[in-house]
């Protein structure tokens, strides 16, 4: 039943979710806000994403010529997507961080915030650019290739590179940088860290252009395959969102391993012949409901212990 | 003849032209309750104030009067408006009605449910599949829904002790998400797009639509948003709100006294759920028609809007909440998608500058006015003599105060005043007229305090004596102390010695 595609769909699936999963519980758990507005960098990415690829074109294919200038396209709009991801970060900061961030009821406050500008962005998107949907070129091919003998589509196998490489990339940064170190100072005790004269203002900004990038590439992938609208950002919002409660917000590799699982659920009840796609979402919340009831913090929670 | 002028009488206090109340000082003071309590009314407190020396009336807890006043205005006015005005005021009493109770589950029971509009739309396809399958007739859909509610409420209970927070919003939303799906599939609701209609109603099937039954179905959700109202009092302020006030400043330690308040929690839950599931019915007998656009996460979060401009965890928030966002998202529909920009921008602007919402913004600008008066107050002290700022409110007579600032500013004046010249006038002659200068230093001198005054005392046999200077004790029955052992031949001298004394005090000071 489970054959070689499905798995690397569910591969694919998982490696979208856990981009936006990890934004969002990389951001609760360092500034200790739920941001709403993720689905809203995810939209806004995937338009900046769409008009540059529309204007870059022209641009690329007279410069390069032959299957190179897709490869190129493919950078420069994962580009755009990433910047566009971060600069819309850098507005959520400014709103809905910055004047409130040591004011009481940060975490409510800045939940309701996020929650109207997500709102907002949306209504604006429907409003400037109506609600028809955008396709952006398949840059990152169609086609199939073979791997150890497996038939695999090619962006399906680009995507999950991407993210792998990409979240490596991240981790690691977090890992040996100084910024990063900051970071997990914050992530693992907020008041300590500024005792320790580290700036919570200057740590919050780096991880909020990190979350906005992140949800900006997990836009151009995902949109390789569904079309851009001003309402694409719901679903991943509420899929990120309900991955990183699954993993236990703050835990990186809880919500890896949430991702990990709710993509298998996910391709495994497509094919369900009596749940089928209708019923995607229904399984998953009740795969989830039952994992909180079972383990109210997450599996984050549990691998936390294991720790211990 | 001679014209007397006309006295002038100045209004004492901060606010001379508010209105009070003087009670009659000769008759008992009656007070109305609510029958079988010994609750009142109306917080009626007498107080005396101490500017105006006044015995007064006050009406402690103003709430009820805006009550009054917002719900008697709309009941008043609406059936003079448009026929779609009317509309969108009954809509607003119907969500008012839910916010009121799901500010209960929020705010009371500390419960962060987004399952709301599930409960309302599960009760009211229930109520309405009643009448429509059934036969139930309409005046037992409510009824039925408030059942249904109850036991939805009870299976959304299990859990609720459980999760904490976020998890169990998130649990609810995918309840919410689940009961959509499950509607779709009813295969016998697929060709009504999985809506059921012709729904029986309090409204006749004749007037549908009309200004009558528009007129009926605003006075029927007025009556719902009262009994909402009702039922947020009964619950929010009774037994069971004061268990779980409790529960909210130190879940500890009302655990510690043995308040259970998870219990009351679950209460709560399962009682609002009830209420959510009448009031789902009685959404299915106004409009005659349920559809799934009840379940719609845009919805949701409208409503989610509402009671956090508002202000969370208040009645009076979740109505001037919906007020706000139904006018704006009702009224203005000319704008399109314009009027959610509004909506959110309004959000916005409430959730940075506002800490509770609206109806918050009366305590935080009384918290603000204060610290910025202890401020000022601070930055305009300096020291010597007059009251601090802290010491300022423990003085009940203010009187005082304001003397002792008054005295901090006449010593500077007067101590501007002692030059060499004044003192050597002085040691010239300590007695008969001087200069000005010299005369309104003496006169402040003469009015100090008793305790340590100066004074002079004789020494020796009257032919042949000296001086000396001493303080007095200001206490009846206690002797003057000896200042120093300087003895002065002549009573001139002795008072030139007592004012270089006093000059001395008072640069020092």
């Amino acid at each position: 039943m489970m054959d070689a595609s499905l798995f690397t769909y569910a591969l694919y699936l998982a490696a979208i979710y856990s981009l936006m999963a990890i934004g969002i519980s990389l951001l609760w758990s360092s500034v200790g806000m739920v941001n709403m507005a993720h689905g809203a960098t995810f939209a806004i990415s995937g338009y900046a994403a769409y008009f540059a690829a529309d204007w870059m074109m022209p641009l690329v294919k007279a410069a390069v010529d032959g299957p190179q200038s897709m490869t190129v396209l493919a950078i420069l709009t994962m580009a755009v997507g990433i910047v566009s991801g971060a600069i819309f970060g850098i507005v959520i900061y400014l709103v809905a961080f910055l004047p409130i961030h040591d004011k009481p009821n940060f975490a409510v406050r800045s939940l309701i915030i996020t929650l109207a500008l997500n709102l907002a962005s949306v209504q604006a998107l429907l409003y400037f650019f109506g609600p028809q949907q955008k396709a952006l070129p398949r840059f990152l091919g169609s086609g199939r290739m073979d791997l150890f003998g497996i038939p695999v589509r090619i962006d399906q196998l680009v995507t999950i590179v991407t993210t792998v490489v990409l979240l490596g990339l991240v981790l690691f940064w977090l890992r040996v940088s100084r910024k990063g170190l900051e970071i997990r100072a914050v992530m693992q005790n907020s008041e300590g860290a500024a005792l320790c004269g580290i700036s919570t203002r200057w740590t919050a900004l780096p991880i909020m252009m990190l979350t906005g990038a992140l949800a900006g590439v997990a836009a151009v992938l995902l949109s390789q395959n569904i079309f851009v609208n001003p309402t694409a950002g719901a679903t991943p919002l509420i899929k990120g969102l309900t991955i990183a409660l699954l993993g236990g917000l703050g835990s990186v590799p809880g919500a890896v391993l949430g991702a990990i699982l709710i993509g298998f659920l996910e391709a495994a009840t497509g094919i369900i012949p009596f749940l089928g796609q209708r019923y995607v979402l229904v399984v998953q919340f009740a795969f989830i409901v039952i994992m909180l009831v079972i383990r109210p913090r997450g599996l984050g929670g549990l691998l936390d212990e294991t720790r211990e | 003849m001679e014209v007397k002028p006309t006295q002038r009488l100045f209004n004492v206090g901060q606010r001379p032209d508010e209105l009070t109340l003087k009670p009659r000082g000769d008759k008992p003071w009656h007070r109305l309750r609510p029958p079988f309590t010994r609750r009142h009314w109306l917080a009626w407190r007498g107080v005396y104030n101490p500017k105006s020396l006044r015995r007064e009336r006050r009406l402690l807890d103003k709430r009820p009067l805006w009550w009054g006043l917002g719900l008697g205005g709309l009941l008043v006015v609406t059936p003079f408006m448009s026929e779609q005005m009317i509309n969108i005021a009954a809509i607003f009493c119907i969500f008012s009605a839910i916010n009121v109770i799901w500010t209960l589950i929020v705010g009371a029971a500390g419960i962060f449910s987004l399952a709301t509009m599930a409960v309302v739309g599960i009760c009211g396809y229930a109520a309405a599949a009643a009448n429509v399958y059934l036969g139930v007739p309409w005046p037992l859909m409510m009824p039925v829904g408030a059942v249904v509610g109850l036991v939805f409420g009870l299976f959304l209970a299990l859990p609720s002790t459980r999760l904490d927070g976020l998890y169990y919003a998130l649990l609810t939303l995918g309840i919410a998400e689940i009961c959509r799906v499950s509607i779709t599939q009813i295969k016998a609701l697929a060709p009504n797009n999985s809506s059921i209609n012709n729904v029986d109603s309090f409204i006749p099937a004749a007037w549908h639509l009309q200004r009558p039954g528009l007129l009926v179905g605003f006075a029927a959700a007025f009556l719902l948003l009262l009994a909402a109202l009702l039922v947020f009092r009964l619950v929010n302020s009774e037994r069971l709100g004061l268990l779980l006030q409790s529960a909210r400043e130190d879940e500890a330690f009302s655990e510690a006294i043995g308040i259970d308040y998870r219990a009351a929690r679950w209460w709560v839950f399962v009682l609002a759920s009830c209420a959510l599931g009448a009031i789902g019915a009685f959404y299915a007998m106004f409009y005659r028609s349920i559809s799934l656009a009840v379940f719609s996460l845009d919805q949701l979060l409208l409503l989610f809007a509402m009671i956090v401009i508002g202000g969370l965890g208040r009645s009076e928030g979740a109505v001037l909440g919906t007020a706000v966002v139904v006018l704006i998202d009702k009224g203005l529909i000319g704008l399109g998608p314009l009027r959610i920009i509004i909506v959110t921008a309004v959000m916005i602007v409430v959730a940075l500058f506002a800490r509770d919402g609206l109806t918050g913004i009366k305590a935080q600008f009384r918290g603000f006015r204060n610290r910025k008066k202890s401020e000022r107050r601070a930055a305009r002290t300096e020291k010597g003599g007059e009251v601090m700022p802290e010491e300022a409110t423990e003085i009940a007579d203010k009187q005082l105060v304001y003397r002792r600032l008054f005295d901090k500013r006449l010593r500077d004046s007067l101590k501007a005043l002692i030059t060499p010249e004044l003192i050597a006038e002085h040691r010239a002659k300590p007695l008969g007229q001087h200069t000005d200068a010299l005369d309104r230093l003496l006169n402040y001198f003469r009015r100090e305090e008793m305790p340590d005054k100066y004074g002079i005392l004789r020494v020796g046999p009257l032919t042949s004596c000296s001086y000396r200077v001493i303080a007095l004790s200001g206490r009846a029955g206690h002797p003057p102390r000896v200042v120093d052992d300087k003895l002065y031949p002549t009573l001139n001298e002795a008072f030139h010695a007592v004012f270089l004394l006093r000059v001395n005090d008072l640069l020092a000071s």
